[in-house]
């Protein structure tokens, strides 16, 4: 498998606090990785670097063997890296479809996104996502009246669409209940394997990085606490993860 | 914290303090050195002739009152739907002024915290823009006919003009605040699906804030509807130019024909813009 | 319910910016545009008022006059605004119908003051100005009345409104307690409404100034009776000496009532 993301000793510091200190690892092609770490540990700092939401103080990210500063034009990112957050992240006062088809407007032109609030555009793209999320019949309605779980749905119908090389995920499942959560995180997942798409995301449960993904990163005080396949990370590297104070 | 309520109390109180002397200050002034006196008011002559308006108003002896002619009424009725017109237009033109000039207005765009874009621009014609709203809202409509009235001809255009120059300033800033107030998640989340600029308003920010818009628009209506009487005094046409031309004609029955037509499309204007609003919640 | 691109819910807010945009083009077609509209040589003063406004008039004459005028018209927004809320107690109170004994006396309390309320509100405070100098005389009453009675409108509805959205639990709890109705108003519902009254009427006070200014329309002193001699006399570079007053007292208003309203609300 050839390597897609690459980064190389990447530090950030907010006002004194380092967030992330020297931070090099790499990522094949189609691989699933869950970051995991206590909060504060910088793992969405590591998510927002990558989406290029923050720049790194120093260190360099390479995307397909290109340093992510040739992905300056959105557009051109967008069909690279897509990025899903809490459900917060739509346009509440939109109906379905416009936040699913929101995910083609690197195709659009101006033109053509003003016309498709008079007709939907490009509509077969949305059906496709949304019956693949299971949403079909909320095709028309409103977006803010969609409980939390089929508000993330929605956003993966958008990524569906969008359908870049790879995904950010940054607390995909946090403000969900377990069901609603494991129901998410298995669509993710899915999505990711069929469309040959690889994954990054951070999650609080480590249960959940277990049992939906392939390779665990866990970060501690902005550094690689360990790295390793799901299946090899035992209950003793967890405990000493989330202890408080090392050799406390 | 101690200190800080501290302060904040000294603040609130020294402004109560400020406003009553103030208050106490403008009394004093209005009553010693512009010798305006209660009695005066109320002697008898000011009743005489307040009774004799006020007579004049309702009709009451007078030979051929407004209320029974037709033409008044036509012409009442057409003076009514001259300044509706001119209700309309104002807002118009104070609505395209304001959205052209808008987003540039939002603090979160000019420091670029909205789009994730920053541009080397983006406070300069902040400050512009917002610097001309505050001179287009503090200057009142009726200064605004004024200088309006020395260029066009009277008419609805020059009142709507005046009306729109005064009320562009008020919808700018109202406007201005509400993009300041949007979630800027869903936005951000826009520009990293790869969406440009004019793509991000027209799927992020229109959709959120058009009906706060709206409803600022519909209520910026009512509040000119009560005022298109008042730039029409100054020859801006309209109900006002006719209410001026009858004062000073003593044709008091006139007056009171065109202030029902007046308050009738006040009470109007409000019902119509509180059921749309109503609508779009 | 079958959803589909048609339902109006979907699309009443689109609906409605049409409607509007499509009564907004109609109106465009009642004036006749063409070089009829402005006055012959209107170029030229429009070019002249423009030039003007970079050169006000800083004389120390003008400059003394100014003063003068904008102390005129901040007094008389201040008694009038002062009038305003008075009348907001009277009516204001009432017309929450807080006070009544049950719900027949409310509503007719209710509708009846607050019919008054709507009424004076309705008229614009020019066209009471004008009233009362008809019937009065020039007075600075006429300018202080006539600014009372709409604000005192205004200030009247949003207070009533105010006290009736009051949270109902310390209320019950007061006459729990044995308050009778006057007690409850005394020590329930003014003290909680009072922040939220000061900063509306401090925000009321800013509009009042700018009222204050036009009522020289009629006849009465102060800036803009400044304004309206020096338009007439054709000297722009004084009017922009005025107005500029006009914008410096209500940018003062406007930041003064916006950093206590802002200290209130926290």
């Amino acid at each position: 498998m050839p390597e897609i993301i690459s980064l190389n000793q990447i530090s950030k510091t907010y006002e004194r606090k380092i967030a992330l200190s020297s931070l090099s690892f790499s990522v094949n092609k189609g691989e699933s990785i869950a970051l995991i770490g206590p909060s504060g540990a910088g793992k969405t700092t590591l998510l927002n670097i990558m989406a290029s939401i923050l720049t790194p103080d120093e260190g360099e990210i390479f995307i397909d063997g290109s340093p992510l500063s040739d992905f300056k034009d959105q557009r051109k990112r967008a069909k690279k890296i897509g990025v899903i957050r809490q459900q917060f992240d739509l346009v509440g006062e939109l109906p379905v479809i416009h936040n699913v088809l929101a995910g083609r407007l690197s195709d659009w032109g101006v033109f053509k996104s003003l016309l498709s609030f008079l007709i939907p555009q490009d509509k077969q793209y949305a059906v496709k996502a949304l019956e693949r999320v299971g949403l079909m019949d909320k095709l028309y309605d409103r977006t803010s009246i969609l409980s939390g779980g089929e508000q993330q749905r929605v956003a993966l119908a958008r990524l569906l669409v969008q359908n870049p090389e790879i995904i950010l995920a940054d607390e995909p499942v946090a403000s969900l209940d377990p069901a609603r959560a494991e129901d998410i995180l298995d669509l993710l997942a899915n999505i990711a394997v069929e469309e040959k798409q690889t994954l990054m995301a951070s999650l609080h449960s480590v249960e959940y990085a277990k049992k939906y993904f392939d390779r665990i990163i866990a970060l501690k005080n902005g550094e690689i606490f360990f790295d390793l396949p799901a299946a090899s990370v035992t209950d003793a590297h967890i405990a000493s993860l989330y202890k408080l104070k090392e050799q406390a | 914290m101690t200190v800080r309520k501290r302060r904040k109390i000294t603040f609130v109180t020294a402004s109560v303090y400020a406003l009553l002397l103030l208050a106490a200050a403008s009394w004093l002034s209005i009553f010693s050195f512009e010798k305006a006196s209660l009695t005066t008011l109320f002697s008898e002559q000011n009743l005489l002739h307040t009774g004799k308006f006020f007579k004049g108003l309702f009709g009451i002896g007078e030979e051929n009152p407004a209320f029974f002619s037709k033409e008044s009424w036509e012409n009442a009725f057409n003076l009514t739907v001259e300044t509706l017109i001119m209700s309309v237009m104002a807002t118009g033109f104070a609505t395209i002024a304001a959205f052209l000039t808008v987003v540039p207005a939002a603090r979160n765009v000019a420091d670029g915290s909205l789009t994730l874009a920053k541009k080397w621009h983006g406070w300069i014609s902040f400050g512009i823009i917002r610097g001309g709203y505050i001179f287009s809202r503090a200057v009142p409509e009726l200064v605004w006919a004024m200088i309006i009235i020395f260029i066009f001809k009277p008419g609805i255009l020059p009142g709507a003009i005046a009306l729109a120059l005064h009320n562009f300033g008020i919808l700018g800033k109202l406007c201005a605040e509400v993009i300041e107030d949007l979630e800027t998640r869903p936005v951000r989340n826009l520009a990293s699906s790869g969406a440009s600029r004019v793509q991000i308003l027209l799927y992020g920010v229109l959709p959120a804030a058009l009906p706060r818009f709206l409803t600022y628009i519909l209520y910026r209506w009512e509040v000119i509807m009560r005022t298109t009487i008042v730039v029409g005094f100054v020859g801006a046409g309209g109900l006002g130019q006719q209410f001026k031309l009858s004062m000073s004609f003593f044709h008091y029955t006139d007056i009171t024909l065109l202030l029902v037509f007046y308050l009738i499309l006040v009470f109007a204007a409000d019902f119509i813009s509180e059921k749309a609003r109503y609508l779009i919640k | 319910m079958d959803k589909s691109w048609f339902t109006f819910d979907l699309h009443k807010r689109k609906i409605l910016t049409m409607i509007l945009l499509l009564v907004f083009i109609l109106s465009l077609f009642s004036v006749e545009w063409n070089s009829n509209l402005i006055h012959s040589g209107g170029f030229e003063t429009a070019k002249q008022i423009f030039v003007a406004l970079f050169q006000p008039d800083l004389s120390t004459d003008i400059l003394l006059l100014a003063v003068e005028a904008s102390w005129s018209t901040l007094s008389y927004a201040t008694a009038g605004m002062s009038l305003a809320i008075f009348i907001a107690f009277i009516f204001g109170i009432p017309a929450s119908g807080v006070l009544a004994e049950n719900a027949k006396t409310k509503r007719i309390m209710r509708s009846f003051f607050r019919g008054h309320l709507g009424f004076m509100r309705a008229i614009h405070e020019l066209v009471w100005a004008w009233l009362f100098v008809a019937s009065i005389g020039l007075s600075p009453f006429a300018a202080i009345f006539a600014l009372a009675i709409p604000y005192g409108g205004i200030l009247g509805r949003i207070f009533a409104d105010m006290l009736e959205d009051v949270p109902r639990e310390p209320i019950l709890a007061l006459e729990a307690a044995g308050a009778s109705r006057l007690q409850t108003l005394w020590y329930g519902y003014l003290p909680m409404v009072r922040t939220s009254i000061i900063s509306y009427a401090m925000y009321r006070f800013e509009c009042a100034v700018r009222s204050s200014a036009i009522m020289s329309f009629v006849g009465i002193g102060g800036l803009g009776y400044q304004i309206h001699l020096s338009l007439d006399d054709l000297h722009y570079n004084e009017v922009w000496t005025f107005v500029f007053f006009l914008i410096f007292l209500v940018i003062i208003i406007d930041a003064w009532s916006n950093q206590l309203r802002k200290r209130l609300v926290r």
